[in-house]
């Protein structure tokens, strides 16, 4: 998934974006509000992570003219605040979860996915797909019984692939998905790691369209 | 404590008194001008009467045969003598009498001027060098009784007075004081939370400044404190924000260390880390909780705020949490929400804490507003349950805990005007603890007729 994280507080902020990438989501960070409505003016988000005092103004405000604007992109709120009532007030502001500060990273990495899960219409973390069993709260996966091991970067490939089971994805769409701004992509990373999963789960899961780009194979 | 007097038991009663007295007053005073001038005019005419009789006396006493003869002079018609009168010679011999006279009265040697004796007013004078005496006699009584009739009449109308003083005043301090009883009313129907302005247009001139004070220190109140929590909420977020970057900088630093003695240093520093987060939390709920109210002036439904409450505590709980909410709609109660989060979570921290690991957390809620938090943990001595709601005060137990979490609910339920109690064993259990909370509820819920 790519995700902007919205956070001013430069150690918090770098430590959440390396906890995400490390899950294998792209992360976008940016200090401020300015910052983050230019960003979601260009690219197309998964999943927001949005603090709530910010420089220039409060993380409710951008959430609520999203909202209004008919954007349904997923925000989990990281705030300091933990009183009932700024928790329904960001949950009627359409925010699809609240996180209070200090929290563990392990715990938000949950909550992404859960999001994430809700947000593709399958809340459910199991899936089967053919000989797989796949795990996505865990991140586990079984082929035929055995324990498969796959990477972050195979993980965000497969779970991009899962959340739009019939749609074809372009390379562009998928580096989107995996990598953040400015970071160094080989040309063929995505081919490579489309190549390695095939290897490890089987040829006929991922159907390439010639040109086109890849979708879920009809296993 | 002694009681309030009341204003308008005061007035009546000080003003009856006070128009009593100063009738009464009037009264004594009246009386006694009158009899003055009473006296004097009687006196006058008494002495009137004498000098006429004896100028008369004389002149029969002198003219008759016998001088000396006692002669009592008849009247014409018969009648009960008033005035009785005595002439006598130098000698005090009695030469002519009235003719209903008692001697007795009369002292047995003629005497001159005015005089009273036990029963009468007696003058008396004498004409011919001392050689003729006159005394004439007035009862007392017929004074006495004009006298008395005079106040008797002075006094009559007081009777009339007293209940219709009492009854005007009565009236009249309870229509003044309307306007003071309304706002009495007013005051004492709102909430205990409620700091708005308070309607005091009705009130009589002289308490409008009160009202405008009362006014003024419920403004100040509400500033105080909205800046108290606003303060809070701010230094919350000052302390949680570096808290965080520590804890997440941290816990990425543990993915990063090989397992060794340094992983297991971080491990050592996440965890007070944590207690760290966890106690300055604690602190600021503690001051929050006793920043005074958590009346709220719009009660509101608690039923889904306590199902929120459950249900994001459930996600990262150690136990379980079985919630039982009523059936019959919702629970208006009029605590604020944000401090009954504060309750419930430190009752279910408490409960998951000490109870059997892993076993459930019962969480329920009644028609009648009374919130029920049980565990099943060891049973707590009765004498130890008393002293849970203290500050730093932790069971005899080995989990961690700042020992607020009790202490901090039983503050927030004093200031919501809840009651909090705490039961071990478990109502209707042999083990087990009970936090219970009975939440003031504002409408009861509807009677179910069938």
């Amino acid at each position: 998934m790519r995700l902007l994280l919205v956070e001013d507080a430069a150690l918090l902020g770098e430590a959440v974006r390396d906890q995400i990438s490390e899950d294998g989501h792209a992360v976008d960070w940016v200090h401020c509000l300015d910052h983050a409505a230019a960003s979601l003016a260009t690219t197309v988000y998964d999943l927001i992570l949005l603090d709530l005092m910010l420089p220039d103004g409060q993380g409710l405000d951008l959430l609520k003219r999203r909202r209004q604007g008919g954007d349904t992109t997923p925000v989990i709120i990281l705030t300091a605040r933990d009183q009932l009532s700024d928790r329904i007030d960001g949950l009627n502001a359409g925010a699809d979860d609240y996180l209070v500060k200090p929290f563990d990273l392990s715990e938000l990495s949950a909550r992404v996915a859960a999001v994430a899960r809700r947000y593709t219409g399958n809340p459910n973390p199991l899936i089967h797909l053919g000989a797989l069993e796949i795990d996505l709260a865990n991140h586990t996966l079984m082929r035929a019984g055995q324990p498969v091991a796959l990477t972050a970067r195979e993980w965000a490939l497969l779970e991009a692939l899962l959340q739009r089971p019939h749609a074809l994805l372009s390379r562009s769409q998928l580096e989107d998905r995996l990598y953040a701004f400015g970071a160094e992509i080989e040309s063929n990373a995505i081919e490579v790691h489309i190549s390695r999963l095939r290897k490890k789960l089987g040829h006929s899961v991922i159907d390439t369209v010639r040109g086109m780009g890849y979708r879920l194979g009809q296993a | 404590m002694k009681r309030a007097p009341s204003l308008q038991r005061r007035l009546s009663l000080g003003l009856t008194l006070g128009v009593s007295l100063l009738w009464l007053a009037a009264t004594a005073a009246t009386t006694l001008i009158v009899g003055h001038a009473l006296d004097k005019t009687l006196d006058s005419a008494l002495k009137e009467t004498a000098q006429r009789m004896l100028s008369l006396a004389v002149v029969e006493i002198i003219n008759r045969d016998e001088a000396d003869l006692l002669q009592q002079v008849a009247s014409f018609s018969a009648h009960e003598e008033y005035i009785t009168y005595l002439v006598r010679g130098v000698d005090g011999k009695p030469l002519l009498v009235s003719h209903d006279i008692d001697l007795s009265v009369f002292p047995d040697t003629p005497q001159t001027g005015l005089r009273s004796t036990a029963t009468h007013r007696v003058y008396g004078i004498s004409a011919v060098s001392d050689t003729f005496f006159i005394e004439v006699a007035e009862p007392l009584s017929s004074r006495r009784q004009a006298k008395w009739q005079t106040t008797g009449l002075l006094l009559l109308p007081l009777a009339g007075l007293i209940p219709l003083i009492l009854i005007g005043t009565w009236w009249l301090v309870r229509h003044t004081l309307q306007g003071v009883r309304a706002y009495r009313d007013t005051l004492e129907s709102r909430g205990a939370g409620d700091l708005s302005r308070v309607a005091g247009q009705d009130l009589p001139a002289e308490l409008l400044p009160v009202a405008s004070a009362v006014d003024h220190l419920l403004e100040r109140l509400r500033c105080t404190l909205e800046a108290e929590r606003s303060f809070t909420a701010n230094s919350a977020h000052e302390l949680r924000t570096p808290l965080a970057s520590s804890l997440a900088q941290l816990q990425r630093l543990r993915r990063e260390v090989p397992d060794g003695p340094v992983q297991q240093r971080a491990k050592h520093i996440e965890a007070s880390l944590q207690d760290l987060s966890r106690l300055s939390q604690k602190l600021m709920q503690l001051a929050r909780a006793e920043s005074g109210s958590f009346l709220t002036q719009t009660p509101q439904d608690v039923v889904p705020l306590i199902a929120h409450l459950v249900d994001d505590f459930q996600r990262t709980s150690a136990s379980p949490i079985v919630l039982s909410l009523p059936d019959n709609g919702p629970v208006t109660a009029s605590i604020e929400p944000d401090a009954l989060a504060i309750v419930l979570r430190n009752l279910m921290e408490n409960a998951v804490k000490h109870g059997h690991p892993g076993s459930p957390v019962n969480v329920s809620l009644t028609d009648a507003g009374t919130l029920r938090v049980v565990n099943t943990g060891p049973v707590v001595p009765n004498a130890r349950l008393s002293r849970l709601t203290e500050r730093f005060q932790r069971g005899e137990t080995r989990t961690r805990g700042s020992g607020l979490g009790l202490a901090i609910a039983q503050a927030i339920a004093d200031g919501a005007g809840a009651r909090l109690t705490l039961i071990s064993p478990a109502s209707g259990r042999s083990d087990g603890f009970e936090a219970r909370l009975q939440l003031i509820v504002v409408t009861a819920p509807p009677l179910s007729l069938s």
